[in-house]
């Protein structure tokens, strides 16, 4: 073979050849190119979805970050990854990262309305020290000429906790801001409220495993194969042979691999739960012991679901008597029913009541604190629970009430803060912020890591608002995205991979992000910007033990101590890392634990005695604990109402905002479009490979029915319609949407042009999945 | 707007705080500072030695068989992270990828359906990229069956992606060459599964050993296993509805113009109609022109010299020699009558042989894009353009009535892949109208002017209606792939 005139005629070797082939590359990785070869390997948890996947960084000798693989050692993810965490390091190298700070150049023209977008180019690189002056001197006088409220802020459910616990604390505390929300208004504001009103604290009670140990798991309003694809493996190792049951009106991927698909009209979950609540009850599958020792509200409960007999729910939700009776046997009948929601729940006109509706099916048939139990909202965001309970928007720092005086005198005891600092009462949601620049009473916002310009509803009238302010600053990764064009000051951020902190995932696992890659040019980790801005402010002071991300998790762990969400237990970062990650609680054992004030305000249980977390070793010399590494909430029946009940919460169903008509025939869904895609694009569309794993183009999934009636063929362009906007799309013709509906993916800008404005009452969450449209070919 | 513009009012301690924060945010831990995870070696290499008996046969094939991959569709989930870790463990360019999901969707109404399939190469039992390649860059192992591409011995002639019908090969314009997946075979011959095989969180891919013959249970909606053979084997314990399309097949893909093939696949035919028509000059130059132009085409021409190597499958590498042997006598026999010294040579039988050579070499230009078995490529459309090109240059200098027939002839010749169902029809009619449109109107003014005002000036709009139509030629062809996503 290899004679000299072979070798001549066969290149079989040479330098491409050599720059592919694989070579051992230590570190448990297998083989990898030479020029991949990690000089060592260090973790961090994804930074996108809440999943909290563990990404195994490969670093080079200057502890650059040139690869990474899953971790097969940590608890969530098993060695798996879905493509946004494969392609993680890759936004990080955009062209377009903001590497310093801009300052819109004085036109002299006042920006008004829609003047103010494309305008982006009149950004101009100014030096920090400029960026800063002009965020002191137009916010503070805003505050001087219109009161110290009329400033707010837009946060995130996508930066390390000791980032959103300082920015919240610097917000209210420092700046003297009372108006504070974020995105996670977006995507779990109901699964707070809803857990907050029913177990007494924002408490997901259930760990990952019990995917795998459930006999039945009951999605509703949720597509894990797509949204938590990582979640799907678990459930694809479940060795129990469940019943998988997906309750959307869509089929999707999730609704194709279940063994019962339960497509019903949108937005009738809340009928359909209250009649499955009917029928069990019917059916006196009620666990009347754990019922009666353990909630309140039951009675009330029974006898207002009366009015929801299946003849009722089956008009109300479009589905046969014989699909509710099902339901009702698979949950009646199996020992271990989970129950799973998303987006689907959470996003509509009755969201908490839904959620609700959901976490009172699993109490009444005693479906929580077991293996394979529970009334379990799968998260969004990397860091929305990290936003939940250290955001300081809704809740006091560490989930306190702003509301208690008790509450407001113990936070600013830990943080050396006066407690007159603390507001007494909570600030606008996010829409109600908005409502607020319209009618001039908010002047100036701040908004950081997200991406109102294309995420909010309604997109038209909220770039209005947006073009009323007096002055915005953008904190951001990206100047490019569609509300740093809005900008008159865009701060340029450090991402994911360029700071270290904590994110704490749907299970209620706090993980570590790490450092492993430079931020470009001036661009800095919010937490910098954040003590830049408090110096600059003039209340750096306030801050002063607040000097490093890991500082501010020791003043996280006060905070957390003798609250549900206690974390006390864990020692330091590298006691997280050592443990894969660590869930709360995971209070400090010993004698010495201060307990929390009890107060009339406070109506939660303190549970920092309850030792459920432990792992069965006691050795606890100068190793840190390591805890078991899944663990779940309620094995004891006591929740955190201050009677150590759940209460049962229900409204009568309330009909759709905006219900089609003849002018606007069809229901616009709304969700994600693929597992390549996050949000609103800001960092997956820098990736090359996820972009080709999702399609180009804004593509409308319609009925057959309804496409021939429209003479519409797939890969035909439709316009789309609505009361507030239009949208241009190609169209898919699929029977995986009902006739009536149409779907498209939210990663699209144009798709919020053409969302209604309508809101949970109790969560304040917009209602993105059920607009009222009208479609034509083009 | 209202930003105030003061000059920077940070006090000193702002500023060297600032350029604290700045040089605190550049520094990064090296390895041997932390993090050094001496633990891994021993815990990952048993994780991935753990699964690898899940995902990959534990023996060699014996003979008559050879790996395949294997795709459980009831598994899929369309999370698409094999794409991804593919991407990464290989190293490939950022927007480089060998392994793609795509889509199928049933139009059934009755029945809702849509599956995600994942798709590479298929290491096919005869691979259409091996068998067309001139240079011998594919292998096909003899023992696993891979077929492993030799990346230095490629010459970028991207013939191999219009031979494969599942759209495998990529071209990558950084290195001249192409590449593609290949199984990760040094990964399988260390016991360790392919990075798509490892990164799966369902494991729905997995290396099986199969007979070396077309799989039988491939994708229906996928283009016919007779032509390659493919062994992915694609299983599920459902029954999949008849009538599934991909989700992509709804807008026809306009294929690569490929210019330089335009100019040199016009040129050479007409070099052969000036050698018809007895103008040697004239044939050399345009076929020098049209050869030099072929170098264009190619990502690594230093490499060409070994063109010959695949002359016994390769229709590329036929032709390549052919008008390599063409030159030569076309020179000669432009230039020995010019030329006392080599009155010699100056014979009847230089031009005829220079002829001959030059309308086999023809043929198999032809034959290149009949052997990859796309109908807008079939014989009964590629022989009569190729070689209706060389005809109506020697008929335009010669007998401009029969130059006027035959370009009538052709052109409806032309337009009737317009009319049908067809992929190609509906870019034609479509996002190709337009220059269709050119090259029909090109047509009927060289046939007005052929009638009106013959002379050799026509051979101008013939030769730019010629181009046009080899522009066409390329454009509009149906190039086969497998199911993907919506696009564009």
């Amino acid at each position: 073979m290899s004679s000299p005139l072979d070798a001549l005629l066969h290149a079989r070797t040479g330098p491409m050849t050599a720059n592919m082939v694989l070579h051992p590359s230590e570190f448990g990785l297998g083989r990898v190119p030479a020029r991949l070869k990690p000089a060592a390997t260090t973790t961090a948890v994804c930074g996108f979805c809440s999943t909290g996947c563990s990404l195994k960084i490969h670093l080079n000798a200057a502890g650059e970050a040139i690869n990474l693989t899953a971790d097969p050692d940590y608890p969530v993810n098993l060695g798996m990854a879905c493509p946004k965490g494969w392609e993680a390091l890759t936004p990080l190298a955009a062209p377009d990262r903001a590497t310093t700070p801009l300052l819109r150049r004085n036109t002299g023209v006042p920006l008004v309305g829609s003047s103010r977008s494309a305008s982006g180019s009149n950004l101009e690189p100014v030096s920090w020290e400029r960026a800063l002056a002009a965020f002191t001197d137009n916010f503070k006088r805003i505050q001087r000429d219109h009161g110290p409220h009329a400033v707010a802020l837009l946060s995130t459910g996508q930066i390390v906790t000791e980032e959103m616990a300082l920015l919240g604390a610097l917000a209210k505390f420092g700046l003297g801001l009372l108006h504070v929300d974020s995105n996670t208004r977006q995507c779990m504001a109901t699964s707070h409220v809803a857990y907050k009103q029913s177990f007494g604290f924002d408490a997901p009670p259930f760990t990952y495993a019990d995917f795998e140990e459930s006999d039945a798991l009951i999605f509703i309003g949720a597509n894990p194969c797509i949204a938590h694809p990582i979640m799907w493996q678990r459930v694809m190792m479940n060795a129990r042979k469940p019943e998988i049951v997906v309750v959307d009106p869509r089929l999707t991927e999730t609704a194709q691999a279940a063994t019962l698909h339960v497509p019903l009209r949108p937005k009738s979950d809340l009928t359909l739960l209250y009649g499955l609540a009917h029928l069990l009850i019917a059916r006196d599958a009620i666990d009347h012991a754990f019922v009666a020792a353990h909630t309140t509200g039951f009675a009330e409960f029974a006898g207002f679901v009366k009015q929801f007999p299946p003849a009722r729910v089956a008009a109300d939700t479009g589905l046969p008597v014989a699909t509710l009776e099902r339901l009702a046997t698979i949950i009646a009948t199996r020992k271990r029913v989970s129950f799973w929601w998303t987006m689907g729940v959470n996003q509509s006109h009755e969201a908490t009541r839904t959620a609700q509706a959901i976490i009172n099916l699993a109490l009444m048939t005693g479906n929580i604190g077991r293996p394979g139990t529970g009334a379990n909202s799968i998260t969004g965001q990397c860091n929305a629970m990290g936003s939940r309970l250290f955001g300081n928007a809704t809740s006091l720092l560490g989930g306190y009430n702003f509301a208690s005086p008790a509450h407001r005198e113990h936070v600013a005891g830990l943080l050396d803060l006066p407690a007159a600092s603390i507001p007494e009462q909570t600030g606008y949601a996010y829409d109600q912020i908005l409502d607020a620049i319209d009618r001039g009473e908010i002047r100036g916002l701040w908004v950081i890591a997200t991406n109102t310009a294309h995420s909010w509803v309604s997109q038209t009238r909220t770039r209005e608002i947006l073009g009323k302010l007096e002055f915005l600053v953008v904190q951001d990764m990206y100047a490019t995205t569609e509300t740093a064009q809005l900008a008159d000051l865009v701060l340029p951020a450090a991402g994911w991979g360029e700071k270290e902190g904590v994110f704490i995932n749907s299970e209620r696992r706090l993980g570590l992000v790490r450092k492993v890659a430079r931020a470009p040019g001036q661009a800095l980790s919010d937490f910098a910007i954040f003590k830049l801005i408090a110096e600059a402010w003039g209340c750096g002071d306030m801050f002063r033990r607040w000097n490093s991300p890991e500082a501010t998790f020791q003043i996280l762990k006060t905070l957390s101590r003798g609250q549900p969400c206690d974390f006390s237990g864990i020692r330091d970062y590298a006691h997280i890392a050592a443990s894969g990650g660590i869930q709360w609680p995971f209070a400090e054992v010993g004698p010495a634990v201060p307990r929390r004030p009890e107060s009339q305000a406070s109506q939660t249980r303190s549970v920092s005695k309850i030792p459920i977390h432990l792992a069965t070793q006691a050795d606890s010399g100068s190793q840190p604990q390591l805890p078991a590494r899944e663990r779940r909430l309620f094995s004891d029946g006591h929740f955190y109402h201050a009677d150590g009940r759940a209460r049962f919460l229900f409204d009568p169903p309330r009909p759709l905002p905006e219900p089609p008509d003849a002018a606007y025939p069809f229901l616009l869904l709304t969700g994600r479009g693929s597992s390549a895609q996050w949000h609103t694009g800001s960092r997956t569309d820098k990736s090359a490979v996820l972009r080709k794993l999702a399609p180009t183009v804004l593509t409308l999934e319609i009925h057959p029915d309804d496409a021939h009636r429209l003479a519409i063929s797939s890969g035909a362009r439709v316009n789309i319609r609505s009361r507030r906007g239009s949208a241009e799309a190609i169209a898919l013709v699929t029977s995986t949407v009902q006739r009536g509906q149409v779907f498209l993916p939210m990663h699209f800008e144009a798709v919020n042009r053409l969302t209604v404005a309508a809101f949970d009452p109790h969560s304040r969450q917009p209602a993105y999945k059920a607009t009222a449209v009208a479609i034509n070919a083009v | 707007m209202k930003a105030d513009t003061h000059p920077p009012s940070a006090p000193a301690s702002v500023r060297s705080f600032l350029a604290e924060l700045l040089a605190e945010q550049s520094r990064l831990d090296t390895p041997v500072a932390r993090f050094s995870h001496a633990h891994d070696a021993a815990s990952s290499v048993s994780q991935l030695s753990a699964l690898a008996p899940q995902l990959i046969p534990l023996t060699a094939p014996s003979p008559g068989e050879q790996y395949a991959f294997e795709v459980d569709l009831d598994s899929c989930t369309g999370c698409k992270s094999c794409v991804a870790a593919c991407h990464s463990l290989n190293g490939l360019d950022e927007n480089e990828t060998w392994r793609d999901v795509g889509l199928l969707v049933s139009p059934s109404r009755a029945r809702p359906f849509t599956q995600t399939v994942t798709t590479a190469c298929h290491h096919c039992a005869d691979p259409a990229c091996l068998n067309g390649c001139p240079v011998l860059a594919y292998e096909k192992d003899p023992i696993t069956g891979v077929v492993v591409h030799l990346d230095d011995q490629c010459i970028g002639c991207s013939y191999c992606v219009l031979k494969c019908p599942y759209d495998v090969p990529k071209f990558s314009s950084r290195l001249g060459i192409v590449r593609k997946c290949d199984m990760c075979h040094s990964r399988l011959a260390e016991g360790e599964a392919p990075a798509c095989a490892q990164a799966c969180p369902t494991h729905a891919i997995k290396i099986v050993t199969v007979p070396v013959a077309a799989s039988t249970s491939f994708l229906r909606a996928a283009p016919d296993v007779a032509y390659t053979q493919p062994t992915t084997r694609y299983v599920t314990q459902r029954t999949l509805p008849e009538n599934l399309v991909a989700a992509d097949a709804a807008r026809p893909r306009v294929q690569l113009a490929h210019w330089p093939l335009v100019f040199m696949l016009t040129l050479l035919p007409s070099a052969i109609g000036f050698s018809l028509a007895s103008l040697p000059l004239a044939a050399w130059l345009t076929g020098a022109l049209g050869l030099a132009a072929s170098v264009f085409h190619l990502g690594q021409p230093l490499r060409a010299w070994r063109i010959f190597l695949g002359w016994r499958r390769s229709w590329l590498s036929r032709e390549a020699m052919l008008f390599g042997a063409w030159f030569p006598l076309a020179t000669l026999a432009a230039f020995a009558p010019r030329v006392p010294r080599l009155s010699a040579l100056n014979t009847e039988l230089l031009p005829l042989a220079a002829t001959a050579v030059g309308l086999l070499g023809l043929f198999c230009s032809a034959m290149i894009y009949i052997d990859t078995r796309r109908r807008f490529w079939r014989a009964s459309q590629t022989f009569p353009r190729f070689l209706g090109t060389a005809v109506l240059v020697a008929a335009t200098l010669t007998a401009p009535i029969l130059a006027a027939i035959l370009l009538c002839a052709k052109i409806g010749l032309e337009s009737r892949t317009c009319f049908d169902r067809s992929v190609s029809a509906r870019l034609q009619r479509g996002p190709l109208k337009r220059i269709m449109g050119l090259r029909d109107l090109l047509g009927v003014v060289t046939i007005v002017l052929l009638v009106a005002a013959p002379g050799a000036h026509n051979l101008i709009p013939l030769l730019a209606g010629e181009l046009i139509e080899r522009l066409l030629f390329f454009r509009a062809v149906d190039a086969p792939k497998m199911p993907g996503i919506p696009t564009a």
